[in-house]
């Protein structure tokens, strides 16, 4: 009998996705394992808030167990999960009116809150830096970085995901990029 | 641009020295797949630390709360329901399959067995529009008015076969309406029929009804025409009539000549 971390390994995303579709709701089990962690890790980025973030990875595996019939197996299952994961985002913050994340409040907030984090945590000075550095960035320029990140710089996908080219992606993450370099040496300045 | 132009920009970028004008050229050139973000050192060490800052970790709360959502997911999808199977989504497909199977069942019918079911179908519907003249006909012809009475009588011209009921309102019409007209407009009507054996013996047997010269003329000249000698009986019993007048009794007589 197979084991589901057999299972785990043999199938690809879509294979398992198609079977979700077909009824196999089972199958959504080791897609969960496969991506609850880069999806966490990427509202836990754009929000530093772990519950939240949880809440949210809870939210894209509803919606697609609830969309599963538009599941055509064509494209990349990841890039379609994370499409419905952005948009989970953006409802979230449409919903409670956080949109202006960038207020002066919320930048105090992730401020007291990263100040913990990176004590709790113990990184090296380096990646609290980076991770102080990336919460600074405006919204869409840490969600680029992000993407790329948990999307391993499938700048392709990023594409059809934001509905751009690839080429357009690659600027986007550039410029993300350059801002987040900026900001990383003003803070090394500041230490 | 020339490969070495691009070089020395990407060089220019990694020593710090690029300026703003010169960065938006390497904006562009990144967008035409010209220079790759892995050949800006210092930005691809940047994104490689990204990439290798740890992601947290979610709770053990996210693992019981995803399996609790799809033990009720499960649970729902269970079993037959209709509001499921009619949930668009998921119907439309089944419903358009049934539409095209269906047109290509009318297509294929069509397409396959025109013939029969087109002529079986003008067949019923032309005996349907004889069977409704024939009606027609009948009720026109208990009317009062000469002219409606003709009108009926006419309508047999447009059938090409006629149910016997027909016939006998013609030949009823021949022998018993008012109005001469009438009279000879149903004769008229039935020499189409002639060939009949029945009809040709009953025109015979009407020669000794009629009282109108003109009918008598005409039903003679009919006799003569389909040679029917048995009706010389009858037309002599006109000659032999005080009333008849000269001129007809003149023409019955060749008439008479002619078919014996």
């Amino acid at each position: 009998m197979k084991t589901p971390v057999q299972d785990l390994e043999t199938f690809s995303d879509n294979t398992l996705m198609l079977k979700v579709k077909d009824g196999h709701l089972d199958k959504l089990g080791l897609l969960f394992e496969r991506y609850k962690k880069p999806l966490f890790g990427f509202f836990y980025g754009m929000n530093k808030d772990v519950e939240l973030s949880e809440d949210l990875v809870q939210n894209v595996f509803f919606r697609i167990l609830k969309y599963r019939y538009l599941f055509r197996g064509e494209g990349d299952f990841k890039t379609w999960m994370f499409h419905i994961a952005r948009n989970v985002n953006h409802d979230h913050y449409r919903k409670n009116k956080l949109g202006k994340a960038e207020s002066v409040e919320s930048w105090e907030n992730r401020l007291g809150h990263d100040d913990a984090y990176s004590v709790q945590l113990q990184h090296d000075e380096e990646t609290t830096m980076l991770t102080l550095a990336l919460d600074r960035l405006p919204a869409d320029k840490r969600e680029i970085i992000l993407l790329s990140k948990y999307q391993e710089k499938k700048y392709k996908e990023i594409g059809e995901l934001l509905g751009c080219s690839e080429g357009a992606v690659k600027v986007k993450v550039f410029r993300a990029l350059q801002e987040l370099k900026a900001v990383y040496q003003q803070l090394e300045k500041q230490m | 641009m020339e490969q070495e132009r691009i070089n020395e920009l990407v060089t220019k970028y990694n020593e710090n020295q690029a300026d703003p004008a010169e960065i938006k050229l390497i904006e562009q050139l990144i967008e035409e797949g010209r220079i790759e973000l892995s050949q800006l050192r210092e930005l691809s060490k940047l994104e490689e630390l990204v990439m290798n800052v740890e992601t947290p970790s979610p709770s053990s709360d996210l693992d019981d709360n995803f399996y609790q959502m799809l033990r009720t997911m499960k649970g729902k999808s269970k079993g037959f329901s209709w509001s499921r199977f009619f949930a668009w989504p998921e119907f439309a497909p089944k419903l358009a399959f049934a539409a095209v199977m269906l047109i290509i069942g009318f297509l294929g019918g069509y397409l396959f067995f025109p013939s029969p079911s087109s002529n079986k179908e003008v067949a019923e519907l032309k005996d349907e529009v004889l069977q409704m003249k024939e009606m027609m006909m009948l009720s026109l012809l208990e009317k009062e008015s000469a002219t409606e009475r003709l009108k009926a009588v006419s309508l047999t011209n447009e059938m090409t076969s006629v149910s016997d009921k027909v016939t006998n309102a013609l030949l009823q019409t021949l022998n018993n309406d008012e109005n001469i007209n009438v009279r000879l407009e149903a004769l008229e009507a039935l020499k189409p029929f002639v060939r009949d054996s029945r009809i040709r013996s009953e025109l015979v047997r009407s020669i000794g009804k009629q009282e109108s010269p003109l009918v008598q003329v005409a039903l003679a000249e009919l006799m003569v025409q389909l040679q029917e000698k048995s009706s010389v009986k009858e037309l002599k019993k006109i000659l032999e009539n005080e009333n008849t007048p000269r001129d007809v009794k003149k023409q019955i007589e060749e008439s008479i000549k002619t078919m014996t």
